[in-house]
């Protein structure tokens, strides 16, 4: 069984902000959302009691607490802060793996202390964190990711929370599903639509009605009703790749059935790019024939690809590409590699110009 | 078929046209020259579908006949003869080409005339007047920023403006950009047209070194460019260009004056010590000193240069890649420079300090934003 710790910082920009101007301590701040449209990127405690919280337009916000202080987004004063809890967190471990600026899973079961109680070393973090930093956080402490994770938002702010694992299943249940890692609003609307509220209830319903109604995610679901999760820690989370492909029940041999198989992944591949803001320069197919024989046909470009429409040009492109396969395909896949961002995150950025 | 042409005068015909012939033609009969004798003109044609090149040489022949010719044992063959009278003996059953000079006899198999591709005629189009040198200019000045990248199709080539008095050639990559404008060719109605990198190159290629004028005859498909006994048609880039006007600034309020040739020489060297992907290089403006710097962290390679310059504006840094930055000052032939700059996220604009009064250059490039290593 392995020892994983989850931590958050609490509130983390707002808290930040309330550290370096102290005229902010213990009043209602909205960092970022103050532009005419903007958006609330973090609230501290104070404005979170108003209902106040980040993504929410600035304009509401400040309907729904007046008094509230806008505060301008410092990043560069928030990743530093950033590299000193990550500096940190590998004195312990190097199975760190951020999530984002604020928060990130560490792997304690090997440490470089040599510690057995992974409490201890979380309550060592927090200690030092607060000292380094004069920052707070709030730790969870358990034996997979999804349960760490849940457990760090049971007690904010500067919470410790331990989930032993003869505890796991009943907290589990009694979760409502929104506070499930991987549950966003969207699906736990259509959770509720389908009478699944809380862990107890998602736990009752079979494998395949929840891989029916959610696809690939109702095996996550699934498990994690269970709290069973194992994926592994990984240090190196930065993603090389975006990619999707599909088996067929039946074996595809005109141009035309594989051109229509080729859409949703490239839809699918584009909404995830659209997400993460990224785009890549090299697109792949990966075609498997009904012999099981496979290739892979590559092209890269000079400008990042982002859209549904251009990828699945490219990809019906590279379908012909020197031909359209001459035996039966039982499998497609598309992937999109060398993403931008990566090589961004690694070097200064060229400006385009906005034509 | 027979005709008896000067090797020299025929290779040299060859040579101005053969950039066109593609390696690996889509089509295979357009690794051949099109020869056309008719009363004792030899027509020869090079085309690789989106540009063809055409040229003529005046050969002694007693009739007229056609034979698609592979053109680089051709080509070869020529290069390596003495300059001497060559007669071509042509089979038009067999497609089978003889040449026999005074070193022997040298046989090489044809390809059917008939299957050559028509090259497009322009009708009903715009003409245009240029003087050679003027051409080759503006080509120059211009054709290294194009693009090369076939997501953008209209980069892909230089746009072409002709307005009452003007002629404006521009070119993008999406990071820099080359405006070159010329005050002293009459161009009639205005229009544009996007001629592809590839013909711009021949055709500059190709221009001879002695101003001659240039008639360009263009519709919306095709452009026509003929001068001396050569002739271009090209396939026009059906696309719409940016709208470059808008990204040039208006008012950059940073003006640095300074000598070129110390500007370029110094971002050459400092450029060894940058990133070898990004190739970025910051400056640094303050007072009137300019410093150049580098770093490479992948190697811990660091380097910084000093400059004197004449400067108006606040101090600041920005980043560029230092490739682009010297090829437009490689393609400046002032010996000062005015960079106008705004702040470190805004294009750049470099000018030659003084210019010839019948063009006006201006190029523009996008700064690199600087990770900054805390």
């Amino acid at each position: 069984m392995r020892k994983i710790i989850h931590i958050d910082m609490d509130a983390f920009f707002a808290s930040v902000e309330q550290r370096d101007f102290p005229e902010l301590r213990g009043k209602p701040v909205a960092v970022g959302g103050g532009g005419p449209r903007g958006v609330v990127a973090a609230a501290s405690y104070e404005a979170r009691a108003y209902g106040v919280h980040s993504a929410m337009p600035g304009s509401l916000a400040k309907r729904k607490c007046p008094h509230l202080i806008f505060a301008k987004t410092r990043f560069e004063v928030y990743e530093s802060v950033s590299r000193q809890i990550r500096e940190i967190f590998l004195s312990y471990t190097d199975l760190v793996e951020p999530l984002s600026l604020d928060e990130a899973y560490l792997d304690v079961t090997e440490n470089k202390f040599g510690l057995a109680s992974a409490t201890q070393i979380a309550k060592e973090i927090k200690q030092r964190i607060l000292e380094e930093t004069k920052l707070t956080a709030s730790a969870g402490v358990s034996y997979n990711k999804f349960l760490a994770k849940v457990a760090s938002a049971l007690q904010k702010p500067d919470g410790l929370t331990v989930v032993r694992p003869e505890k796991a299943e009943a907290l589990v249940e009694t979760l409502p599903i929104e506070k499930f890692y991987g549950i966003g609003s969207v699906t736990a609307a259509r959770m509720h639509a389908l009478g699944i509220h809380t862990g107890l209830d998602l736990k009752q319903r079979s494998l395949a009605e929840l891989s029916k109604h959610f696809g690939k995610s109702g095996l996550y679901y699934y498990e994690i009703a269970r709290a069973h999760d194992d994926r592994q820690v990984n240090p190196n989370r930065i993603r090389k790749s975006v990619g999707a492909e599909r088996t067929y029940a039946e074996d595809l041999t005109t141009a035309e059935e594989m051109d229509e198989r080729l859409k949703p992944l490239a839809d699918e591949i584009a909404e995830y790019l659209l997400e993460k803001n990224n785009a890549g320069r090299t697109v792949t197919i990966k075609i498997k024939y009904a012999d099981f024989t496979m290739n892979t046909r590559s092209k890269t470009f000079l400008s990042g690809i982002q859209s549904a429409e251009l990828l699945w040009q490219l990809a019906k492109e590279l379908l012909r590409t020197p031909f359209v396969p001459q035996l039966p395909v039982r499998l497609l896949g598309i992937s999109v590699s060398n993403l931008l961002s990566e090589e961004e995150a690694r070097f200064g950025h060229q400006l385009a110009f906005p034509f | 078929m027979k005709f008896i042409v000067s090797s020299s005068a025929l290779l040299k015909q060859l040579q101005s046209i053969n950039g066109v012939v593609a390696n690996n033609p889509v089509v295979p009969i357009l690794e051949n020259f099109l020869f056309d004798v008719t009363d004792g003109l030899l027509t020869i044609t090079a085309s690789d579908l989106e540009t063809s090149m055409i040229t003529e040489i005046p050969v002694e022949a007693k009739e007229n006949g056609r034979i698609a010719a592979p053109a680089r044992i051709l080509l070869d063959t020529l290069k390596n003869l003495p300059d001497q009278p060559v007669t071509f003996t042509i089979d038009e059953e067999t497609y089978t080409i003889e040449i026999s000079s005074s070193n022997g006899r040298y046989k090489l198999s044809g390809e059917n005339a008939t299957d050559f591709p028509k090259v497009p005629q322009v009708r009903g189009g715009n003409a245009i007047e240029i003087p050679s040198n003027a051409l080759a200019r503006a080509i120059n000045k211009t054709i290294f920023a194009v693009s090369t990248d076939e997501l953008r199709p209209a980069m892909t080539g230089i746009f072409v403006q002709l307005n009452e008095g003007n002629i404006t050639f521009v070119a993008t990559d999406g990071h820099r950009l080359l405006r070159y404008r010329r005050n002293d060719v009459s161009t009639g109605e205005s229009t544009s047209i996007i001629v592809p990198r590839k013909a711009f190159n021949l055709l500059k290629a190709t221009l001879p070194a002695e101003p001659t004028s240039v008639k360009v005859e263009f519709n919306n498909a095709n452009a026509f460019f003929s001068f001396d006994n050569i002739r271009m048609i090209c396939r026009l880039i059906d696309e719409r260009f940016p709208d470059y006007e808008n990204v040039i600034p208006k008012l950059n309020p940073n003006k640095l004056l300074i000598d070129r040739y110390d500007l370029l020489s110094s971002v050459k060297r400092i450029s060894i010590y940058s990133n070898k992907t990004t190739h970025q290089v910051r400056l640094k403006i303050t007072g009137s000193e300019l410093v150049i710097s580098a770093e490479d962290l992948d190697f811990s390679n660091e380097a910084s240069e000093r400059l004197s310059c004449q400067y108006e504006g606040e101090d600041m840094e920005i980043g560029f890649n230092a490739k682009f930055l010297i090829e437009m000052l490689n393609n400046i032939d002032a010996d000062e420079v005015n960079l106008e700059l705004s702040t470190p996220n805004r294009a750049g604009l470099l000018m030659p300090a003084g210019t010839d009064e019948n063009e006006d250059i201006l190029m523009l490039v996008m700064p690199v934003m600087l990770n900054n290593y805390v």
